[in-house]
């Protein structure tokens, strides 16, 4: 109690000193100069006091108290909201607590110039998000997830496949919703590849079109979105059990979610050994820029299916994707820095991604149903899982999931949803690969 | 320039079409192929590699089991019955409550000053 009123007292007292004491709130370097002036006219007695209060205010100047504007108590307001969330609504914890703390880090508020905030050369945090910045982090994402990933059902039923590519709708259809509210070209790309519901990937594309750095053929540089883009992709998958549900009921009827599918056949050993390498070849020959995400991914899972390398499968997926998550988060969020975070294309950024991920999912859906007709008897799928093509692994399995057991409580889904779930990654890497190679 | 930067919109829209359908065109055959391949393709090879390995596989009763003689159910029995006393009974359960129970005494001479080793002098 005595240090909650302590600290309080501090504070209180850093705030208001400022009317007493007559301070300006801005570093204005006209006052400064002037006050030297004066210094040596004044008395010595006055002139230690002088001083004395002439450093405080230099001190009040670079606390965060004199530099706050409105933009960064909303974005540490967000971040909390963030951690808020993760802590009790386990919405991914593990990506909404480090963005959140990362959001509160990024928008402390400091003076420019001392090489502390993360978008100034040379500070620590600059090169932490080297990372992001250069896509190095999701390819190394892509490992664990590769290692982490049971592709079996995909193998035992490889129609499902498709449904994957249905949800890349929800990629194109942003891009050229982008394109309609004057995004350039590669800025609509990266804002496009949302839809895929896939951080990593969303980070990668973001990082080689939209990084502040290329330019444009009419001359002037690309804007850099990667923060707003991230945390849009992040942010709309950890509410993926809010956006999917009520489109599922609003397209699929009462009888088509009860539909049970047939169990998955075993798929034997040599068969998943061989997913890896033969599907790495096919999607890198026609789509060669998709290779850092796709080769680490296809690797990742030789890794965990060779049945040889086990200690580095387990180290993937366990030690380095957490290493590489706590980095990307929190560097991720420190990068909504108020001044560059807050415009109008953030906003505008975050529209398109809800409406992206409901495009993805009723690409998915839809083109559940479309399947549905050209298949007989037991073979018929669910269409539920149809939204489970929106890569977001395994958050969108386990909705369709959960949907499926409201109307059946028997009908069990996820291993038919996994299925989609995988394939979605693989078209997303495959669209973010083709977008690459149109646009950049 | 008006006029510029709205046909250069127009462009740009009209390149996003193009990129549209051919994205999605590409996304779908490759996923297609790969499913194709897994569906039709990977079946057939994997009989290839059966029949091209045939005879070279041996059932379970082929193999001779005279190395195994020794090895009787018996044996069996006792291994396994020693690996799962080993993993399972190493601890017998112990109550893992612990109490203290204060006693109460008028007097201990522990550290007393008048049985000290020490005594100071005066």
């Amino acid at each position: 109690m005595k240090k909650i009123l302590l600290i309080f007292g501090v504070l209180s007292l850093l705030i208001f000193i400022r009317p007493v004491l007559g301070f300006s709130g801005d570093a204005d370097p006209k006052d400064e100069i002037t006050t030297v002036d004066q210094l040596p006219t004044v008395e010595q007695g006055e002139g230690v006091f002088e001083n004395a209060m002439h450093g405080m205010q230099q001190f009040y100047n670079y606390t965060g108290f004199a530099n706050a504007t409105w933009g960064h108590i909303l974005m540490i307001l967000i971040g909390i909201v963030f951690i808020y969330l993760g802590i009790k609504f386990d919405y991914e914890p593990l990506l909404l607590i480090p963005i959140g703390i990362g959001v509160i880090i990024g928008n402390i508020p400091f003076v420019a110039g001392n090489q502390t905030g993360i978008y100034e050369t040379g500070s620590v945090l600059n090169y932490l998000y080297f990372g992001v910045v250069k896509g190095i982090y999701p390819p190394l994402i892509f490992l664990g997830i590769g290692a982490m990933t049971d592709f079996s059902s995909l193998i035992a039923n490889p129609k499902l496949m498709l449904l994957g590519a249905a949800a890349q709708i929800g990629v194109f259809g942003t891009f050229l919703g982008a394109l309609y509210l004057g995004f350039a070209l590669p800025e609509a790309g990266a804002i496009g590849i949302i839809g895929g519901a896939d951080g990593p990937t969303a980070i990668f594309l973001s990082s080689k079109l939209a990084n502040g750095v290329n330019i444009l053929p009419d001359g002037t540089t690309v804007k850099n979105l990667i923060g707003p883009i991230a945390i849009a992709a992040y942010s709309y998958m950890a509410l993926v059990p809010v956006i999917q549900p009520p489109i599922m009921r609003l397209l699929v009827n009462k009888e088509d979610r009860k539909i049970r599918m047939k169990p998955p056949r075993a798929v034997t050993q040599k068969e998943k050994m061989i997913f890896p390498v033969v599907a790495l070849l096919l999607t890198t020959f026609i789509s060669p820029s998709a290779l850092p995400l796709l080769g680490m991914l296809f690797f990742g899972n030789l890794l965990k299916e060779s049945g040889r390398t086990e200690r580095l499968a387990d180290t993937a997926r366990t030690k380095l994707i957490d290493i590489v998550t706590i980095l990307l988060g929190v560097t991720v969020g420190a990068s909504t820095q108020a001044d560059i975070f807050i415009t109008k294309d953030s906003m505008l950024i975050f529209t398109l991604g809800a409406v992206s991920f409901v495009i993805a999912t009723m690409g998915g859906l839809l083109f559940a149903k479309f399947m549905n007709l050209f298949l007989k008897g037991d073979n018929k799928i669910n269409p539920l899982i149809g939204a489970s093509g929106v890569s977001a692994v395994p958050d969108s399995a386990r909705v369709v999931h959960a949907e499926a057991l409201k109307s059946d409580p028997h009908n069990y889904l996820l291993m038919h949803a996994m299925a989609p779930n995988v394939s979605g990654v693989i078209g997303s890497a495959i669209a973010a690969g083709i977008l690459l190679s149109f646009l950049a | 320039m008006m006029l510029l930067t709205m046909s250069m919109q127009a462009d740009q829209i009209s390149e996003g079409y193009v990129i549209l359908l051919t994205g999605l065109l590409i996304v779908f055959s490759a996923l297609l192929i790969l499913s194709l391949f897994f569906q039709f393709g990977l079946p057939v090879m994997l009989y290839l590699y059966r029949i091209i390995t045939k005879g070279r596989d041996k059932k379970i009763k082929d193999i001779p089991i005279t190395a195994d003689e020794n090895f009787t159910g018996e044996v069996a029995a006792a291994i396994s019955t020693a690996i799962h006393l080993y993993l399972n009974e190493q601890h017998d359960d112990e109550n893992a409550v612990l109490t203290i129970k204060q006693a109460r005494k008028l007097y201990s001479p522990w550290s007393s000053k008048i049985y000290g080793t020490h005594q100071k002098l005066k």
